[in-house]
């Protein structure tokens, strides 16, 4: 079943371009998401696409897997152009895609979901026998590492990626495109994915994966395309660029990933977390007896894979979750025990994880939203009634003040840019004298102007002696930010790396639970 | 204990084999809905179409088997009615299913009326039964247990046999592979071309099928008659059983073997001089039981894990104080 592919492309044709794309315009109304982009990518190469957020990446994979239709523009796959209606199209022509998102079914093993939609079959039924056989030949072939026979809810997002990689193989593709494949992986499973790229391209195959990783695009591609708000900024081979070069043309100008600047100014413990554990939403301990302090002026940091007990962290310590037990000390009070509001007025601002659930009302005014949360205090509000004139001037300041990019006040800050909704969230949380900042994935989602932007904003409230933990996934920010970096696998924290030697391979291995192996064998849920 | 003897013996489990095919049937067919993510409240709908029209097929044309059809006939269109409301029109189903529940029960009386110009029950009229089906052989095989395999009508022995052909089907075929899909993780489903509506009509129908054969059970089964609100509650308790075994067959024949063996013991205490009002309880006081036994499973590792972390409070530290936010 895996060569059965009609338009399987080594057998036709022997141009050199797996896919060229050219004049690939796509509008979302007035909004133009990618405009007039020519892409040629060769056979047997890896070509990375990169670009800020809303460059236009996904869109143009979206439209050459056929789930989008070009505006203008036309395709050729092996040099023959073809018009892909829909993914079966592209399927058949020996296309493959892995969606960010991954679309596996839990209670089905790793073989059933590998060979769903197009089931091995014999006397009419379904022979699991030989799909498991099927998966562990394709699985070994690649450096593919699963247990075809395990089910599927089981096991970790690495290796469910993995599945998706092989779902693809097995429907005879023979390029293959990635949508920010990394970000859900360790280090190390990163390496290990890249790994299996190149036995990819080594049996001839062709990969094309977006990104906005500079270091993996560095590292692993032959070729890349950079994108920057719609428009195609080049394609360049790999080896004449370096990074300075590939982020100058993402943004268009200059930006600094290096370590921010600092001067030691550690004062008192304005937080002291002690033995603290917490469940999550199924009963099951998520939080693991965490341990730790953060002093006034020091940027603390989180590192971790998404899930590993941070959200529960920054939950409990903003009074969203109960603790199972152990306590918290805000400036020597018990937070375990009190409301969100109480810790609030104790002196906690919290930038959530996730802005549109617990940041932002979305449907009100940017105003309103920073007023949240102070609406009871004067000058704010007398007797009970708002001062709207007075909110509105200082939401105005804000403004101004974090470079909030809005038509005014009185914008829903449903029309605002990512970056720009989360720099109202900093703005209302930065502003209202909280000694201790719990700040949860700042840049999640943001382009790197506002990342920069935000990232000064936190350094600046370290230097004007603020207590900050700082809960991210994305490991250069946190080694540009941080004092101390602590990493959290499993709900435990694994250990603690100074911010200057902050060394990605022995955070990736902590990340990964090798730090301590004792705690190992709990991975398993 | 002669009482217990007389109680418990070969008719009693043959009695419980025979109360629970007609719930067993119709929660098999909840169970393609279950799997496919349809909440189907409209069950009970379905089964009393399907025992109204079982009764007026076999008037109309003398022959049992030709109400069987035209009952399962009627509980598909109301499967069809429920389908095109669902999956094409995304209406809320637990409106849905109750509309047509309330639809059923109104108009199975109205057509009563207009037909056989009475309310309550129809009882003779030519109404055929299902013939009760003696196995050859049963006697000799077993001797004084033979009742339990022998003498059962049709549809009693359609319902056990339908257990594991769903088994085979969810495992082994590709439909039931599809539906469990549709069910649990759509959007995978739609990545892979596989159509979600179709799954979905499909399974629906199969829904009806069965329903409708378990309505045709009631009404010519073991007594041939039709009354007003004949399901009642089958469907209902098939829907509990549905939601606490997920659709799986075997956990819904063992919910279904529960219920019905407290249905025929609570018929044969009856006979003892037992208070009927409160002997008619006990079907349901064994379901609240058992729905309270299964929600009580997931505590004990709740418990577990708590004594886990207060032996780490305790031997840890003794100055920190717990919290006191155990969420016991």
């Amino acid at each position: 079943m895996l060569s059965n592919t009609p338009g399987s492309p080594t057998l036709h044709s022997t141009a050199a371009m797996a896919v060229e794309l050219t004049g690939i315009t796509k509008r979302f109304g007035a909004f133009v998401a990618n405009d007039g982009i020519d892409l040629a990518v060769r056979r047997g190469e890896i070509h990375a696409i990169i670009g800020e957020n809303g460059a236009g990446k996904t869109t143009l994979m979206n439209i050459l897997f056929g789930l989008l239709q070009p505006d203008e523009g036309s395709i050729r796959l092996n040099g023959e152009e073809i018009v892909i209606a829909d993914p079966s199209v592209a399927i058949k022509a020996g296309l493959g895609m892995v969606h960010q998102h991954f679309k596996l079914v839990p209670s089905l093993s790793v073989a059933d979901n590998v060979f769903l939609g197009m089931e091995i079959r014999r006397h009419g039924l379904i022979d699991h026998a030989a799909q498991v056989a099927r998966t562990r030949e394709l699985s070994k072939r690649f450096g593919l590492q699963v247990d075809p026979t395990e089910r599927v809810g089981l096991l970790s997002v690495g290796i469910e990626q993995r599945i998706e990689i092989l779902k693809v193989l097995v429907r005879g593709a023979r390029t293959i495109i990635l949508d920010e494949p990394t970000a859900v992986l360790t280090p190390q499973e990163s390496r290990e994915l890249f790994q299996t790229l190149r036995s990819f391209v080594a049996e001839g195959m062709t990969v094309i994966f977006i990104s906005h990783h500079l270091e993996e695009v560095m590292d692993v591609s032959d070729t890349v395309t950079v994108l920057r708000n719609g428009r195609k900024v080049a394609t360049r081979p790999t080896a004449e660029l370096s990074k300075d070069e590939l982020v100058r043309m993402m943004v268009g100008r200059e930006v600094s990933f290096d370590r921010r600047p600092r001067a030691s100014l550690h004062g008192d413990v304005v937080l002291e977390v002690k033995d603290l554990w917490a469940r999550d939403d199924r009963l099951l301990p998520a939080l693991r007896d965490a341990s730790f302090t953060v002093r006034s002026g020091e940027v603390v940091g989180i590192a971790g894979v998404a899930g590993n007990g941070q959200t529960e962290l920054a939950e409990v310590l903003s009074g969203l979750r109960p603790a199972s037990h152990g306590v918290a000390w805000l400036k020597g009070q018990n937070l375990t025990a009190l409301s969100p509001a109480t810790i609030r007025e104790a002196g906690l601002a919290h930038v959530p994880g996730d802005r549109m659930v617990r940041g932002v009302d979305r449907n009100a005014s940017i105003s309103a939203n920073i007023l949240m949360g102070r609406q009871h205090r004067a000058p704010w509000s007398r007797g009970g009634v708002l001062n709207w004139s007075a909110i509105g001037k200082n939401a105005e300041t804000l403004i101004k003040d974090f470079d909030i990019r809005a038509r005014g006040s009185g914008d829903a800050v449903k029309r605002l840019s990512g970056g720009n909704i989360q720099k109202v969230v900093l703005a209302r949380e930065f502003t209202n004298g909280a000694d201790f900042l719990l700040i949860d994935q700042p840049t999640r989602g943001v382009d790197i102007g506002a990342q920069e932007a935000i990232h000064d904003e936190i350094m600046r409230q370290r230097a004007a002696g603020r207590a900050i933990l700082l809960i991210s996934v994305q490991l250069d920010e946190l080694a540009a930010l941080a004092d101390r970096i602590l990493v959290m696998f499993n709900g435990r924290i694994m250990g603690e790396v100074a911010g200057d030697d902050a060394d990605e391979e022995r955070i990736g291995m902590m990340m990964a639970g090798v730090a301590a192996p004792e705690f190992a064998t709990e991975t398993a849920r | 204990m002669e009482i217990l003897d007389k109680l418990i013996n070969v008719a009693l489990i043959a009695a419980t084999l025979r109360t629970t095919a007609p719930i067993l049937l119709v929660a098999l067919g909840g169970s393609f809905t279950t799997k496919a993510g349809i909440f189907n409240i409209g069950l009970e709908g379905q089964m009393l179409v399907g025992a109204f029209f079982a009764v007026l097929g076999s008037i109309g044309t003398g022959s049992a088997f030709a109400g069987v059809a035209c009952g399962v006939a009627a509980a598909l269109v109301f499967a069809l009615v429920f389908a095109i409301l669902v999956v094409s029109f995304k209406a809320n189903e637990v409106v849905v299913g109750l509309a047509l529940n309330i639809l059923a029960g109104g108009m199975t009386i109205s057509l009563m009326k207009a037909i056989f110009g009475t309310r309550g029950s129809i009882v003779g009229h030519g109404i055929v039964g299902l013939p009760k089906v003696q196995l050859p052989g049963a006697r000799d095989l077993l001797g004084s247990w033979a009742p339990l395999i022998s003498g059962f009508t049709p549809l009693v022995y359609v319902a056990f046999i339908a257990v594991p052909l769903l088994v085979l089907c969810y495992n082994r075929t590709r439909l039931g592979l599809y539906i469990r899909v549709v069910g649990e993780k759509p959007e995978a489903a739609e990545a892979l071309g596989i159509s979600i509506t179709r799954v979905r009509y499909t399974a629906s129908l199969l829904c009806g099928l069965l329903a409708g054969l378990a309505g045709a059970h009631l009404s010519l089964g073991y007594i041939t008659m039709f009354t007003e609100n004949m399901s009642s509650g089958r469907g209902f308790m098939a829907v509990a059983i549905l939601i606490f075994s997920n659709g799986d067959p075997l956990k819904v024949l063992a919910g279904c073997l529960l219920f019905g063996f407290a249905d025929a013991f609570s018929l044969r205490l009856q006979t003892f001089g037992y208070p009927s009002y409160l002997v008619l309880t006990v079907p349901y006081v064994v379901a609240l039981i058992a729905l309270f036994a299964l929600s009580y499973r997931a505590r004990p590792r709740v418990i577990a894990e708590t004594l886990e972390s207060m032996r780490k409070l305790l031997s840890v530290d003794k100055s920190a104080e717990p919290g006191g936010k155990n969420p016991q």
